[in-house]
């Protein structure tokens, strides 16, 4: 079966190795440089009270172009899905060649098994290096901007790839599996996938444990700075604990703020410094409801667990209707 | 040696709310070709892919070679199945398709395989896809032969087939079950080409077994009678499997174990083709037109 499934995958196999050798190569060229501007960076962040924003804007300034590689990598996963899980058992069912692999003398569980092993060791192991290259190459990257848990990072980085890209292949044999077709299959791979992905993204993952909150003077800067935070709320609050605007965001107007702090410099503008004093004496507070940074692997091992357990059911579901419903 | 091929008892299968298969019961000897007859829709394919294990049955049960089809490599290892349209995996060449079967099998005689191939000038590295249908068909039956079986199921392996590369797989098939003994069944919902390799009949219509039994004592035990007209049933012919009622004529396939001696009927022998035909058009009628016109055209010339 070992080499039955090679050479029945082996193209679509090539292909992943090709892209898994891109993105290395694209990693290997602009790794060093990103690794050495933020050692640069760095230097200076950790001398306390240093001003290093001049050096954070070119940072940025220098790699924000590389924020092309979030939606290409985003849709990796997706990919193995689409064109190896779906095809697995739909083409076989499609060309009707399943009946002639059922007739030889290997038993439909063992060709089943055998098939959905060997396609699953492989996805893994590529969904292994992917995972490792890319969250060693972004490595700086996060760690300049304190957004591990943003949006295109921590979906990129750490073990939830490797889940999605699991749960993508399960996804796309037990599709394969029931609706037999393999172009409607991997249709219905993608649409599913891209569902079940944004539904945990938006609304399970901030609910994973309670989120806690802190209060600080507005315009000051987070007692959590720096903690790697996940900041999923921040409001501005008046004493009573009222938003200072239905949106919980705040309207700097001079002429307000004149009336209001006795003193306030009309004629200097919006210093930062005097805005922030009479902020603080009407007592305006920040509030920011936030998951803990130190949270960030069990929130990793809680996503990972959850496509995991659902590309499980898939698999067992798929197994179930190779041995019941096709013939 | 076990001495059945195929039992099925009461063996049934239902798609959904439609019987494809219903209260089949059958006892086929090894050593035999059976050709498994009767129009498209008559359950041949069900028949056989409960035979291989493809198909689990909604009721009764099958057995092949004395054990359950498809329940263990062992049992997968002594038949040999060459499904409708014959799939192959495009994509392969010949020879990586006869790797497949030697991987897949635990008996396999690859030599017999190549044998095969390259007498009959396929090359074997030519892809799957670019084949004719003789081509793949002969392939097909290849493997299925690789694997030294002692059941050979093979399902509409003629549909597809123009008429030398019929012939040819014919003889292919017919040397091996020479040489070797193997058991066949074959269906078809043609019925020439069957007669001369065929030794047992099976006809099923609509999801039923309308007649089963070797070939030679079918020929002895039907007749094809004609005479005048007759409006009432017929008598003293023996069992009347089916009639065709003319402005003058009265024909009809019957079956009996004596002579027809009511000297009214002018009495004929029948060959295959019309004991099938019979049985596909008789009582309920629903049996494919194309057969039954033949039927009629072909009685009405002979008599």
């Amino acid at each position: 079966m070992i080499w039955v499934t090679w050479r029945q995958h082996r193209a679509q196999a090539l292909a992943t190795l090709i892209g898994l050798a891109a993105i290395g190569i694209f990693s290997l060229i602009t790794g060093p440089r990103i690794v050495a501007a933020f050692r640069e960076l760095h230097a200076c962040t950790v001398v306390p009270g240093q001003d290093c924003s001049l050096l954070q804007d070119s940072f940025d300034q220098r790699f924000n172009g590389l924020q092309f590689v979030i939606p290409l990598y985003m849709v990796i996963p997706l990919l193995l899905g689409v064109f190896l899980g779906a095809p697995l058992i739909a083409r076989e069912v499609e060309q009707g060649t399943h009946r002639l692999a059922w007739t030889q003398s290997v038993t439909r569980d063992r060709w089943a098994l055998s098939k959905i092993g060997l396609v699953f060791g492989f996805g893994l192991a590529a969904l292994a290096l992917f995972a490792w290259t890319v969250t060693v190459w972004s490595g700086p990257l996060v760690d300049a901007s304190d957004s591990r848990f943003g949006f295109g990072s921590f979906d990129l980085r750490g073990i939830a790839p490797i889940a999605y890209g699991v749960f993508a292949l399960a996804l796309g044999t037990a599709a394969g599996a029931l609706i037999r077709k393999t172009l409607p299959a991997m249709a219905v791979t993608l649409g599913g996938f891209v569902v079940v992905r944004v539904f945990v993204e938006v609304f399970l993952r901030p609910r994973y444990l309670a989120a806690q909150t802190v209060s600080y003077p507005f315009l000051q800067e987070s007692p959590r700075a720096g903690l790697g935070d996940w900041i999923i709320r921040s409001n501005i609050v008046d004493p009573t604990g009222r938003f200072v605007s239905p949106d919980g965001g705040i309207r700097v107007d001079p002429q307000a703020l004149g009336q209001a702090c006795p003193g306030f410099p009309r004629a200097a503008g919006l210093d930062k410094e005097q805005v922030g004093k009479c902020l603080s004496q009407l007592g305006v507070h920040t509030i920011d409801t936030f998951q803990p940074g130190n949270r960030y692997w069990l929130f990793q091992g809680i996503e990972s667990a959850i496509f995991l357990l659902l590309a499980a059911g898939l698999v067992v579901f798929a197994i179930w209707l190779i041995r019941r419903r096709i013939y | 040696m076990n001495p059945t091929a195929l039992e099925a008892a009461s063996l049934g299968r239902r798609y959904g709310g439609k019987w494809a298969l219903r209260d089949c019961s059958l006892s086929l000897p090894t050593a035999r070709v059976v050709a498994l007859v009767g129009p498209n829709g008559a359950g041949k394919t069900t028949l056989l892919h409960l035979a291989t294990g493809l198909l689990q049955p909604t009721s009764g049960s099958i057995r092949i070679l004395g054990e359950m089809p498809g329940a263990n490599p062992d049992i997968l290892g002594r038949v040999g199945f060459v499904a409708q349209d014959m799939p192959l995996y495009r994509s392969f060449t010949v020879s990586e398709m006869l790797l497949l079967g030697e991987k897949m099998n635990r008996t396999w005689d690859m030599n017999l395989a190549l044998d095969r191939i390259e007498s009959l000038d396929i090359p074997l590295t030519q892809k799957i896809g670019t084949l004719s249908g003789g081509q793949r068909s002969q392939v097909s039956l290849g493997m299925a032969l690789a694997k030294r079986p002692e059941l050979l199921l093979l399902d509409e392996p003629l549909a597809s087939l123009d008429p030398l590369a019929r012939r040819d797989f014919l003889s292919a098939l017919m040397e091996s079950v020479a040489d070797d003994g193997v058991s066949v069944v074959l269906s078809s919902h043609l019925v020439t080409d069957l007669e001369r390799v065929c030794d047992h009949l099976v006809v099923l219509r609509n999801g039923r077994v309308a007649v089963d039994g070797e070939i030679a004592s079918l020929l002895r035990s039907h007749r094809l009678v004609s005479g005048p007209r007759h409006t009432g049933s017929l008598n003293g012919v023996g069992q009347v499997i089916d009639r065709t009622d003319t402005d003058r004529q009265t024909i009809a396939l019957v079956r009996t174990d004596g002579p027809v001696l009511d000297p009214a009927w002018e009495v004929g022998n029948v060959d295959l083709e019309e004991i099938v035909l019979g049985y596909l058009g008789g009582r309920d009628g629903s049996a494919e037109q194309p057969l039954r016109a033949v039927k009629k055209s072909r009685s009405e010339v002979g008599s």
